[in-house]
């Protein structure tokens, strides 16, 4: 029988095995691996030796390419090269239209909520184009290192939300690789400074990268991280810096009007590299040449200043608000560190030097900095360093609730709590005999639920006909430590429960997922297309209930007999289509009988301003709410 | 584990004497000391129900924290621990006095727009609330301190009120910063 070996406590076997773990930044441009050996972190480069993998896949006639060999064809082949697609991630078709002008591919038309982009190879989603980016860096670390890898650590932007994150797991997912943690792209920069330097006491860490902007204020003491907040805008980055140059250089050209994505593209790739350039000079020349057309001028920095100032003012006042979350002034900041390639532009760094009044550190490269970070995060998380005291504690960047009467959100955690978290709020029946309740999950800081973004709608159903108030439902948000939502309600009489990992409405199932893998894309559009209308069935119910118990109250008062009319017949038409299988019919009715209701339901509002200050609510459903953050919530 | 923490209330979570005044500054080295122990990251490989625990004991930490961070949560806790629950909402009496701070307050929020830099403005009330909030703290530690509930229990009420007032203030900052944001 062989015998176990058992370590001194706090030492590690001599025949502990190095587990294989690396850091991944999946970056809207750039994306990057890295890895610890022999205590050593570096980034990982490819045969060519070049670190960087530009975000970018080419889905050609023959093959696949990602990386330089894909950016070849970004002018050649537009349509068919995908670039800054974590811009997309998380993403519901809906969201796309502010965006989607940057971008010169063409998406899918499509029933289902997530976005797909058309290209020869099939519609593609932004998680099926993000997984073939993480497959190339898995292949690149496999190769290097020479075996199979045990996890990675992937970094997301602070600011993502829930959505977002789900949608970088999944493609984590396809790309069959283990995620130990996602981590936040400036908790990891500053892992990476703080162990290099040594360094205590408060520091910003200010991410501006292609496509993101993040800036986290951390607290840093004996090997602990502590995020103390964390803000942002998750559509804002070097690419708006891009495209404002692009604006201006199309202009200077008198290719403001030109439609073909080729000169597009070709405007942007100047725009770019003139940015990159006036980080080392006063000016550049730029020399246009495409098909018949020709055009030189010169970019200079003062010109450059003036295009970007507004957009470096937005960040600032993200910096701000980070700040006052943290409760901490400017000059308790003893660090700024500078992450993401647009931080190279000298316009920010002046600006930010400025802000924090101090000089902002760059020493290590501004595009490996955050792989760095999470490859030392994942080196501890895979077990390879025993007693290490690095400790990261983090925080939500937005805050969660529910929502209640009147389409107003409940925050149930607020932003900037550090993670995990679980919070519990009760909530009663407002009728007599009620014996189900709609939850709405939503994910945002404004008041309204339709300013908010909503993450997911569950029921729970089945509880004992009681008396209105005397029903006790708990529901509780529990956030791991990825950030990931869970929520879960409980009848505290019955014991009943409903339970749902928070999949955002256009997020992909796990089943999904599984579908993808297997199947060919049709497939997997049929089972969005399901899901979708279930989906819309489901809202229907959800309207005509609501509708129905909002009439019983106070129809009579509130409607004259011609409003009534006009109601009942959108009633009905909603009901005739109701069971069909036709998405647009259901979706279109759904939206009559929201505006015949519209006169109405500000009425009833009106009238219920003194109901809801009395109590909080889920839908119709009133409650009385016996909060545990009673402090927060008052 | 030395400690049951899912049994332990905050303040001997943190081995602090139960009090209104705590060293906030061994509060937080003694949660960091705790997290290392029972954060997640620590059982990245171990199994799912290993797992689920460090999630618990660490979501308590974090409410643990928080709760002792904030003073009005803090105050708070400390009555819920003397088996008062405070559901004021619908106690309406409060002294002349503050109610008529309460009003100068909500009259300067509303023309706050009027100002040359309402920004710099918000900052300004912001002061004085918290100013006033810190005096209200050291009636309530009093309070407390003599064992003399009903007025602790006062105190937190008008902190309540401060405390609402301080979140009206943020929130319009941040609605002001939206807007110049664009």
């Amino acid at each position: 029988m062989a015998l176990i070996q058992i370590a001194e406590p706090g030492e590690s076997t001599t025949a502990h095995q190095h587990k294989l773990a690396v850091g991944i930044d999946l970056g809207t441009t750039n994306s990057l691996v890295a890895t610890v050996r022999s205590g050593d972190v570096s980034t990982l480069p490819d045969v060519f030796g070049e670190h960087l993998l530009p975000s970018i896949v080419h889905y050609g006639k023959e093959k696949l390419d990602v990386g330089y060999e894909a950016q070849k064809n970004s002018i050649g082949d537009p349509l068919n090269t995908i670039v800054s697609v974590k811009r997309l991630m998380g993403r519901g078709a809906k969201d796309l239209s502010v965006e989607d002008m940057h971008y010169s591919y063409e998406f899918a038309e499509s029933e289902s909520a997530v976005p797909r982009i058309k290209t020869r190879r099939g519609n593609v989603s932004a998680v099926e184009v993000s997984a073939e980016i993480l497959k190339t860096l898995k292949r690149r670390a496999i190769d290097t290192l020479g075996d199979d890898l045990t996890g990675a650590v992937i970094t997301v932007p602070a600011y993502f939300d829930e959505a977002q994150r789900q949608a970088t797991k999944d493609a984590a997912k396809l790309a069959d690789i283990n995620v130990l943690r996602l981590l936040n792209e400036p908790t990891a920069a500053a892992v990476a400074y703080g162990l290099d330097t040594g360094n205590e006491g408060i520091i910003a860490v200010y991410d501006l990268g292609g496509g993101t902007f993040d800036i986290s204020i951390l607290r840093l003491n004996k090997g602990v991280f502590e995020v103390l907040a964390t803000g942002g805008d998750s559509s804002l980055g070097g690419d708006d810096f891009d495209y404002e140059i692009t604006q201006w250089l199309a202009a200077q050209a008198g290719l403001d009007k030109v439609k073909s994505p080729a000169i597009k593209r070709l405007l942007m790739q100047h725009s770019r590299s003139a940015k990159e350039a006036l980080a080392h000079q006063e000016s550049i020349e730029i020399n246009l040449e495409i098909d018949d057309i020709k055009w030189q001028g010169s970019l200079d920095r003062a010109q450059l200043k003036e295009l970007l100032t507004p957009l470096v003012k937005k960040t600032l006042m993200s910096c701000r608000r980070a700040l006052r979350d943290a409760d901490v002034e400017n000059e308790n900041i003893s660090e700024v560190v500078m992450v993401g390639g647009s931080t190279r532009t000298l316009i920010v760094r002046e600006m930010v030097a400025d802000f924090f009044e101090c000089e902002p550190l760059t020493s290590i490269d501004p595009d490996k900095v955050v792989a760095t970070g999470a490859a030392l995060q994942a080196d501890v998380l895979a077990g390879n360093k025993s007693d290490e005291e690095m400790l990261l504690l983090d925080v939500i960047p937005l805050s969660l609730g529910i929502e209640t009467m009147g389409g107003l959100v409940e925050k149930i955690i607020h932003r900037n709590t550090a993670i995990p978290v679980a919070k519990a709020q009760d909530f009663t029946t407002y009728k007599d005999g009620q014996t189900a309740m709609a939850v709405h999950v939503l994910q945002g800081e404004r008041e309204l639920v339709t300013d908010c973004r909503s993450l997911a709608r569950f029921e729970l159903r089945g509880f004992p006909s009681q008396v209105a108030g005397a029903v006790r439902i708990r529901v509780t948000f529990q956030v791991d430590a990825d950030g990931l939502l869970i929520v879960s309600a409980r009848e505290e009489n019955s014991g009943i429960e409903a339970s749902v990992d928070v999949k955002p409405s256009y997020g992909l199932t796990d089943n999904e997922i599984e579908t993808m893998l297997r199947d060919s894309i049709e497939n997997a559009e049929d089972d969005m297309y399901s899901r979708s209308l279930r989906e819309q069935q489901v809202e229907a119910d959800r309207v005509i209930e609501a509708l129905d118990a909002a009439l019983a109250v106070d129809a009579r008062e509130l409607l004259s007999e011609q409003e009534m009319l006009t109601i009942s017949k959108a009633r009905q038409d909603l009901l005739d289509v109701k069971t069909s299988s036709d998405i647009d019919a259901i979706k279109q009715k759904i939206k009559h009988l929201e505006a015949a209701c519209e006169d109405y339901v500000a009425r009833r509002m009106n009238s219920n301003i003194k109901i809801a200050m009395q109590g909080h609510s889920i839908d119709e459903y009133t409650s009385d709410s016996t909060s545990d953050s009673e402090a927060e919530e008052l | 584990m030395s400690k049951d923490i899912l049994n332990s209330n905050f303040f001997e979570l943190f081995d602090q004497t139960v009090s209104f005044d705590v060293d906030l500054h061994k509060v937080q080295q003694s949660y960091m000391e705790l997290q290392k122990q029972v954060h997640p990251d620590k059982f990245a490989n171990a199994s799912d129900q290993e797992k689920r625990i460090s999630m618990q004991r660490t979501s308590w930490l974090n409410e643990a924290l928080t709760t002792l961070k904030n003073p009005v949560s803090r105050a708070t806790y400390l009555l819920k621990l003397k088996g008062l629950d405070i559901n004021l909402e619908n106690e309406t009496t409060m002294d002349a006095a503050f109610l008529m701070q309460q009003l100068e307050i909500r009259e300067k929020l509303e023309n706050i727009k009027d100002n040359a830099d309402p920004l710099a403005a918000l900052d300004v009330l912001a002061g004085e609330i918290k100013n006033t909030s810190n005096a209200m703290m050291q009636g309530f530690s009093q309070s407390y301190e003599n064992d003399d509930l009903d007025d602790a229990r006062e105190w937190i009420r008008k902190l309540q009120f401060l405390e609402k007032a301080k979140n009206e203030v943020n929130a319009l900052t941040a609605t002001l910063e939206d807007e110049l944001m664009g």
